[in-house]
């Protein structure tokens, strides 16, 4: 006999419909008149033409209505068919062997094939929910984002069952539900008490299950490592109904769902991580940095004052020149940081405003001068070179910036060259900072313009904040920085900015 | 530089390390030095001791330095430096619009605070008036609008001419881009800084030594310019 729970469910263990029944009667009977035409001494093939309908009515209908016919034809048969006709009596021991037969054949080969009809039923059942899950895997495996994945399998969800589905999913802390906008259908407050019931306990529950079933949807936990991670809700329209099958698939489902959910936590939260060591390294390398190049100089001034004390003139010139030198240097980190401050914090605004481009070189060369000392500068800006559109601090800075960064990258005593100029077009104007020194490695071209960021064996080059800034000034006048090849030997730093005509020039 | 009286400062800083370097520094060259430590104690002192000059950090604790500047102002006409830590011009603008007579951005030096000072203070002595005023060869003669360089006379435009008597009479002091075109061009023309500009390149091809790398008509990063007598 078949388990009516492995058997999955024909039609609810099929409380057959009256309908068979009556058409399995009607067969009966069709057959029975049928058999009434033919000669009386045809009543054994009569019970084979009965037997043979009832095998066949096991393909159509279930079981029921074949158990039924079977005993209706049983009896029908010995009534009418067998001697003597139209009596319940049976004249020889071979009709009643018959008769016997024919009603055990035709209530086994019933089961018989009622049970074969329920495997392949079953079987389709089994293809179903495999494909369905397939899908769903499929669609999961696809789905680029969390979001997209539930929408996928909602969807399906939505289809598979002819329902409507909601998903309400906890927060990374696993405290608090929130129902996920792809849900096909709100949760009312009443229905929010379920879900928060089936979260707490890790049960099913609703319309369906055995708890709190006067709900009017069913819900199922979605569980990972005893962890319940959201709530599956389905709503099927009233008249419709989940069967056990149904049930398992929902379930198989939601193991699904829960699987591809837990996966997309685990992957923000290893993200998470990841940024959070990549910060602290930062952190660490910045905190280093800084504090070394806060002590040099301040060790410098530190050093040379308590020298100070009791030295002849000569020593004491020279101590004076350590310490303001310490100082430049302390008062231009100081300026690097709250640069790159507000660089960070989106407050920059340049001032444009037409600037002699001459004036930038002079201001950035002077400030310069002292960190710039041993290295011949050549300089040349055009003497007709027409007022620029520029912020005359932020480009001083940038100039500053790159010849602090040639002086520092470069072996004493090479050159230094600055140069101005418009580009031919007359569209932009360039700034271009060109040393004789080592020029930029292939590795390092590519992340010149990232903070702290330095040549591995320059140590005196600063916090690697110049560059940075550099090309952040710039970009905020809406110009643009490229690191190049000093033709002949060197690095090359060149810094275009736009050259709009002169419009105000002309309403004076 | 020095002067019959000693003139009477009056230095509003919340920081006693500065008041007393500064203290130290002016001392020296014989000037009265009072001390306030913060906006209000300033106000009052201001109000009680009648300083021929004051020196002001715009970052106090109490009151902002800009309405230190505003309630002084209310009353008093007295020169005023501004020290500031920000380097952003915006800040330096707002001061001098506030009635500021100059700036001093921190850290600075002795030098160049003591000229800064002495070019602030000179506004209210009255050999301001002069006819003559020379720095490095140049002599400018406003009584008769010329401008001799090496004793041979300059070929100056009219704008020209108003430019450099413009910065001429505030020697020594910043004056900023808007102060000179609403000056020399009236109240319209403030954002006519590209003409600014092409006069300013001019008037140094003709007075300065090196006109690429001027020492007498410089530029003071994004606020304006400051003509150096020395």
């Amino acid at each position: 006999m078949a388990d009516p729970r492995t058997a999955l469910d024909t039609p609810p263990a099929a409380p057959s419909s009256w309908k068979e029944y009556v058409f399995s009667a009607i067969v009966v009977v069709i057959i029975t008149v049928a058999g009434l035409l033919l000669s009386e001494s045809y009543y054994v093939s009569v019970g084979l033409i009965y037997l043979l309908a009832i095998v066949l009515l096991c393909l159509r209908v279930g079981r029921g209505p074949v158990l039924m016919a079977g005993i209706l034809s049983a009896f029908v048969w010995e009534y009418v068919f067998i001697p003597p006709h139209f009596s319940f009596a049976i004249n020889s021991l071979q009709d009643g062997l018959l008769f016997g037969i024919y009603f055990v054949v035709s209530l086994v080969a019933g089961q018989l094939t009622s049970q074969i009809r329920a495997q392949a039923q079953d079987e389709r059942r089994r293809e179903q929910h495999a494909t369905a899950l397939l899908h769903l895997t499929r669609a999961l495996a696809e789905a680029k984002t969390l979001d997209d994945a539930v929408f996928a399998a909602l969807r399906q969800a939505d289809e598979l069952f002819g329902a409507q589905t909601s998903l309400a999913l906890t927060d990374e802390t696993r405290k608090n539900l929130t129902s996920h906008f792809a849900s096909s259908y709100s949760l009312e407050e009443k229905e929010c008490a379920t879900v928060e019931w089936v979260f707490r306990n890790q049960h099913t529950a609703g319309r369906f299950a055995s708890n709190l079933s006067d709900s009017t949807s069913y819900y199922l936990p979605l569980v990972r490592e005893n962890a319940t991670i959201g709530v599956l809700g389905v709503k099927v329209p009233p008249d419709h109904t989940l069967t056990h099958a149904q049930q398992n698939l929902l379930e198989a489902f939601a193991r699904q769902l829960a699987l591809s959910v837990e996966r997309e936590y685990l992957r923000a939260a290893s993200e998470r991580e990841k940024l959070l060591a990549e910060s602290e390294k930062l952190h660490r390398a910045l905190f280093d940095s800084v504090s070394h190049e806060l002590r040099t100089p301040l060790a410098v001034i530190n050093a040379s004052t308590d020298s100070l004390a009791g030295a002849n003139p000569k020593l004491s010139g020279q101590l004076v020149g350590e310490i303001r030198t310490a100082v430049r240097r302390l008062n231009r980190l100081v300026g690097n940081l709250l640069n790159q401050s507000r660089l960070e914090s989106g407050t920059l605004k340049p001032r444009l405003d037409w600037c002699d481009a001459g004036d930038i070189v002079n201001a950035a060369v002077e400030s310069t001068r002292d960190a710039l000392t041993g290295h011949p500068l050549t300089v040349a800006v055009p003497e007709d070179i027409p007022p620029v559109r520029a912020d005359f601090a932020l480009t001083e800075q940038v100039l500053a910036n790159l010849l602090l960064n040639a002086a520092n990258h470069t072996p004493p005593a090479t050159p230094v060259f600055l140069t101005a100029g418009i580009e031919p077009g007359g569209q932009r104007m360039f700034f271009t900072v060109a040393d004789r020194g080592p020029g930029f490695s292939p590795a390092m071209r590519g992340r010149l313009f990232k903070k702290f960021i330095q040549d591995d064996d320059s140590i005196a080059a600063g916090l690697g904040l110049g560059l940075s800034i550099v090309r952040g000034f710039v970009v905020a006048q809406g110009g643009e920085v490229i690191a190049g090849e000093n033709p002949g030997g060197g690095a090359m730093i060149t810094v275009y900015l736009p050259h709009p005509p002169p419009k105000a020039a002309t309403q004076a | 530089m020095t002067t019959s009286h000693p003139s009477r400062l009056l230095i509003v800083d919340d920081e006693v390390q500065i008041r007393r370097l500064l203290r130290v520094a002016l001392e020296a060259e014989n000037y009265e030095v009072h001390e306030a430590a913060s906006g209000q104690l300033g106000l009052s002192e201001a109000a009680g001791v009648h300083p021929d000059g004051v020196v002001l950090d715009l970052g106090l604790p109490d009151l902002d330095g800009r309405e230190v500047l505003r309630r002084l102002r209310e009353w008093s006409q007295v020169p005023v430096l501004v020290l500031t830590v920000r380097d952003g011009e915006e800040d330096k603008i707002a001061a001098l619009d506030a009635g500021a007579d100059d700036y001093l951005t921190k850290p600075f030096s002795r030098r160049e605070l003591l000229a800064r000072l002495r070019a602030v203070l000179r506004r209210t002595q009255p050999s301001s008036e002069e006819t003559i005023v020379r720095f490095s060869d140049v002599e400018i003669d406003f009584a008769a609008r010329i401008v001799r360089r090496a004793g041979a006379e300059v070929k100056l435009t009219a704008k020209e001419y108003d430019l450099l008597r413009y910065l001429a009479q505030h020697r020594g002091r910043v004056v900023t881009h808007q102060q000179i075109l609403r000056e020399l061009w009236g109240a319209n023309a403030e954002d006519s800084t590209h003409y600014l500009r092409v006069y300013m390149t001019h008037l140094r091809q003709k007075l300065e030594p090196d006109p690429r790398a001027p020492k007498f008509l410089q530029t003071e990063s994004g606020v304006g310019y400051r003509l150096v007598d020395s």
